[in-house]
Formats: structure tokens, C-alpha cells, sequence
């Protein structure tokens, strides 16, 4: 027998009894685990792979001799046959070339990986998801996902009690209107993109009552914005009056807006929220930001949670 | 030469990674300046703004709060539109920061009003509910270190090339001019003259009494930085 095999042979014993023993002896061995068996398997069909291998390298190196014709260069005096190149290895340059030619005009160029596009995925994705799920949610599921968007994007401001910390930080959204607010808007005008466009309100010095056929006067601004803010329900009082006279004409008699003149200052809207939101406000508290982060769906919401909160009033 | 080389294997695998590391060079620098640039809509930091964000690293600001809004849903659904390279082109040094026990900071301009970071900073708990970030009263008392400022603007202009005084673009497509001071005084006048406008949206009569008096609390300051930051 030849003394390589031989060596073969005790090497192939020698390796496979050296991870038998690293394997057996480990904690749980071998013990019907599928993953451990299966890494046995691999060890041991690449130890016998490798002899056998090794084996026929060595062989060949023994008892080959070079044969051929020589090629007629000589680099730094090494001689080079001229053998045709193997024909797996042909395949294999000629497909590194097609491979090479794709992936510079369409494999790198078309599908490279970018964070952006991920990214741009993953929100098409997302609010796909959220549209599908959300399409048709009305009533108390509706008021209940406003709030809890407003927990997480107005309650900063607006409070957890919606009282905006005494109109502190931000409006009171239990009622529609506070009179520190009617006052303020009677006295600087107002252009806050509430219907949703450039709509602006004149300052008091363009405020006329038409009952007095004059300027609207403080006093009348006190009692308006006390009938205003009490929701316009005290309809004997002089407030009412300056109402008819001064604030109906644009805001209804009932206080309730007109298309694309002013908007309802007697109850919460939608497009009244909705706009807000779009748009930001500004008025006697301080600056609302817009809160156009918000997609459609979300702004309806908290336009539901916000009227929830006047209702039975 | 190529001989040489073929002789001298360590010289050859030196010039090896001389070609390789150039190649690599020639992709990545000039894709990298290009993102650094800064992007439309970034602008120089006025002399309080920068005050500001003195306070805010000296307070460690950026060890409870990034700086970084990364492209996640999650994340831009909270915090706005994901940062880019070329809106920090202008912060030195910029304030990443790799930890977040607070919300990311990068955008909190848009969604924070002075009011609120004036409530906020006195008593986090009280507007936050479950907040655990600590109280900074001192900033109230403490005075804004406005020659350290501007002399950080000085050295951004003179030696970074920071664009003061000059139109910077915006997103609206208009431009901006971000005023440096000719001397110190100047300096003050001008961070003053934008702390009065700070501290005429806030509550703290204290604050605004030592802005009429002609000082400037850190609060103001930080706030400045903040509402900045959009």
C-alpha cells in the first residue's frame, strides 16, 4: 500500500476521533441536536474531502511531468507552456465579463442599496397600512385616535386638561372661544387661514355697528365678547345686540360662519380644526405651529377629539 | 520601474494600496464635500443663538438628547423630516450626540413654542408628565456669555469662511442675512436687541426684568438656540 494513503488514512482517523472527542465532550454532546449533528456532518465530510484532495495534489506532484510546447516570451527567465485554457475556466472569465457588464449599467445603477430609498419604502409601506386599517374608522374610535394623537403632539401646550393651563400656553379647547380672545381678535383683526385661505378680519378701526352707525367702542367690544364666549346663548343681552349689529354679517346671526367669509365662532368644525392645523394660528396667547405632520386622517381625528370635548354644552 | 517593483515585494505592496486607497479617495471625497455643503434654508448662528448653544453644551444638553433624526418612520413621524449632512455645516462642534433619555432635539424648533421651553425648563415634570429630565432653574439667573459668542462668530467667519453678512438662500427662495458685530459692543446691542424679542414672548418677570435691564439670563439664550433649530 502506498505510504501516503497510509498517512491518509491516520490522519482522516486521527481528526475524526480529535472532534468526536471535542464534540462528545461538551455539555449535551451530540444529543439529537439537529444543529450540532449537522455541524458533525460538515466537519467530518471536510476532513475526508481535504485528504482526499491533499492526497491527489501530492500524487500528482510526484509523477507529473511537464509537457507541451513553450511558449516563446520568457519573463524574468520563467518558461510558460502553451496549454489552452481549461474550459471551466473559459466559462468562467467570459461570465465574469457578461456579470461585469451588467452590474455597471444595471446592477449598480437600479438596484444599489440606498437609505433613502429605504426609507421611502418603508413610509409608502407604513401608510398604506395606516390607510387601509384606518379607512373607514368613524365615531368613538375616531375621537379616541385623536386623542391619542393629541397626548402625543398638543398636549405640550394645550394640557392634559385641554384648558391649555388657564389659556397660559394655549387655548382652552372646552369651549370654542374665550373672551380674552374675542377681545383680542375684535381689537387686531384676525387672518389665520381658518377656511382655509387668505381671508383676513378687519382690526376694530374697520368695525362698524350698524345699529350705532359708528366704530364699534370698548364697551361694546366687553359685552360682545362676553355673549361671544359664553357661546352665544344669552341672546336678550347687549352683546347679542353689538352681535347682530357688527359681527353677523359675516359671521351669521347664529354665529355659525359663512362659506368662505368667516368661520364658526359658536362650535368646533372640522374644517375649522382641520385648517388650524394646516396653517398654525396666531393670536393674543402666542404662535400655534402648524402641525402639517399630521397626515389626513390624523387631523380628522383630533378635529373629532376636540369637538368631543364641547359636546353637551 | 515595474521590474523594480516585481523585485521588491513590499514596495509593490505599497504601491498596491497607494492606487487602491486613491481610488477609493477620488469616490468618496468628493461625494462627501458635496453632502457637507451647506443645504438651503441653513443659515449662521446670530450671536445668541450661538450663546444658546454654548449653554446647551455647558449644561450637557447632548448627553440626554441627539441631534440626529435618522430616515425611520418611526422617526420622522415624531421628529420631522430626516437630518442631512449639510444642515450641520455651520455647528461647531456638532451635537449628534449617541444617546437619547430625551426626545432628539434636531428639529424641535417647529414644535416648541418659547412659552413652552419657558415652562418647561423651570419644572419639566409639571408639563410632561412622567418626565425625568432634571429642572435648570439656575438658567433664569445665570448671564449668557456673549463675548465668548461672538467670538466664536468671529472665528467661524475668519477662519471657517461661516457666511455673516452675506445672503444666504432660503427654502422659500428668498435670502437671509445673518448679521456679525464690528466690535464687541455691537455684539451686545444686537443679541440684546433679539433677547428682548425672546423675552417679550415669555412669563418670568424676572427674565424680563434683567433683559430691560439691559442683561441676558442664559434661558433666553437657550431658548433662542432652540427655537432656532428647525
Amino acid at each position: 500500500m502506498n505510504k501516503l494513503y497510509l498517512w491518509g488514512i491516520i490522519i482522516t482517523v486521527a481528526m475524526l476521533a480529535a472532534t468526536y472527542a471535542t464534540v462528545g465532550y461538551q455539555k449535551g454532546g451530540l444529543n439529537g441536536d439537529i444543529v450540532n449533528m449537522l455541524a458533525v456532518a460538515g466537519a467530518v465530510a471536510l476532513v475526508i474531502i481535504t485528504v482526499f484532495v491533499v492526497i491527489k495534489y501530492v500524487r500528482q506532484m510526484q509523477s507529473d511531468t511537464a509537457t507541451g510546447e513553450l511558449a516563446d516570451e520568457s519573463w524574468d527567465n520563467i518558461g510558460e507552456y502553451k496549454n489552452p485554457v481549461p474550459f471551466g475556466w473559459a466559462i468562467m472569465f467570459l461570465g465574469t465579463i457578461v456579470w461585469g457588464l451588467w452590474y455597471w449599467t444595471i446592477g449598480y445603477p437600479v438596484n444599489a442599496f440606498s437609505q433613502i430609498g429605504q426609507y421611502n419604502e418603508e413610509v409608502k409601506e407604513k401608510d398604506a397600512q395606516f390607510e387601509k386599517k384606518y379607512a373607514n374608522i368613524k365615531g368613538q374610535e375616531l375621537v379616541n385616535m385623536g386623542e391619542s394623537v393629541y397626548l402625543v403632539e398638543c398636549v405640550a401646550c394645550h394640557g392634559l386638561n385641554a384648558d391649555g393651563n388657564g389659556e397660559e400656553d394655549a387655548a382652552d379647547l372646552n369651549k370654542r372661544i374665550s373672551e380674552k380672545s374675542v377681545k383680542y381678535v375684535v381689537n387686531h383683526g384676525s387672518n389665520n387661514k381658518l377656511l382655509g385661505n387668505e381671508m383676513p378680519m378687519p382690526d376694530r378701526n374697520g368695525l362698524f355697528n350698524a345699529n350705532t352707525g359708528a366704530l364699534i367702542t370698548d364697551a361694546e367690544i366687553d359685552a360682545v365678547a362676553k355673549f361671544v364666549a359664553g357661546g352665544l346663548k344669552d341672546t336678550n343681552s347687549d352683546g347679542a345686540k353689538v352681535f347682530a349689529g357688527v359681527c353677523s354679517s359675516c359671521h351669521g346671526p347664529d354665529g355659525k360662519g359663512m362659506e368662505y367669509v368667516a368661520p364658526d365662532i359658536a362650535t368646533w368644525s372640522k374644517p375649522l380644526i382641520e385648517n388650524v392645523l394646516n396653517y398654525g394660528k396666531v393670536g393674543t396667547i402666542g404662535k400655534m405651529p402648524a402641525m402639517d405632520r399630521l397626515n389626513a386622517k390624523q387631523k380628522e381625528a383630533v378635529a373629532a377629539y376636540v369637538m368631543s370635548l364641547s359636546e353637551g354644552e | 520601474m515595474f521590474h523594480w517593483l516585481e523585485k521588491h515585494p513590499f514596495f509593490f505592496a505599497v504601491g498596491v494600496f497607494v492606487v487602491i486607497a486613491f481610488a477609493g479617495l477620488i469616490e468618496i471625497v468628493p461625494n462627501f464635500a458635496q453632502a457637507s455643503r451647506p443645504v438651503i434654508g441653513t443659515k449662521p448662528y446670530t450671536t445668541l443663538e450661538l450663546a444658546g448653544r454654548q449653554v446647551y453644551i455647558k449644561n450637557s444638553c447632548n448627553a440626554c438628547h441627539s441631534q440626529l433624526i435618522r430616515p425611520f418612520k418611526a422617526e420622522t413621524d415624531r421628529y420631522g423630516h430626516y437630518s442631512l449632512s449639510g444642515e450641520y455645516a455651520y455647528d461647531r462642534p456638532f451635537l449628534w450626540g449617541s444617546k437619547r433619555t430625551g426626545p432628539d432635539l434636531h428639529r424641535v424648533g417647529n414644535y416648541r413654542t418659547t412659552e413652552w421651553h419657558e415652562n418647561h425648563m423651570m419644572d419639566p415634570a409639571a408639563i410632561v408628565q412622567g418626565s425625568i429630565m432634571p429642572a435648570y432653574p439656575w438658567m433664569f439667573t445665570n448671564k449668557a456669555d456673549i463675548d465668548t459668542a461672538f467670538a466664536e462668530q468671529l472665528t467661524d467667519q475668519q477662519f471657517f469662511g461661516v457666511p455673516y453678512n452675506k445672503p444666504v438662500p432660503m427654502k422659500d427662495g428668498t435670502t437671509q442675512t445673518v448679521k456679525l458685530a464690528k466690535s464687541v459692543a455691537e455684539a451686545h446691542a444686537d443679541a440684546l436687541a433679539e433677547a428682548k424679542e425672546v423675552a417679550s414672548k415669555m412669563k418670568n418677570q424676572d427674565v424680563k426684568d434683567a433683559v430691560a435691564r439691559g442683561e441676558i439670563p442664559e434661558i433666553v439664550a437657550l431658548i433662542a438656540y432652540l427655537n432656532s433649530l428647525k
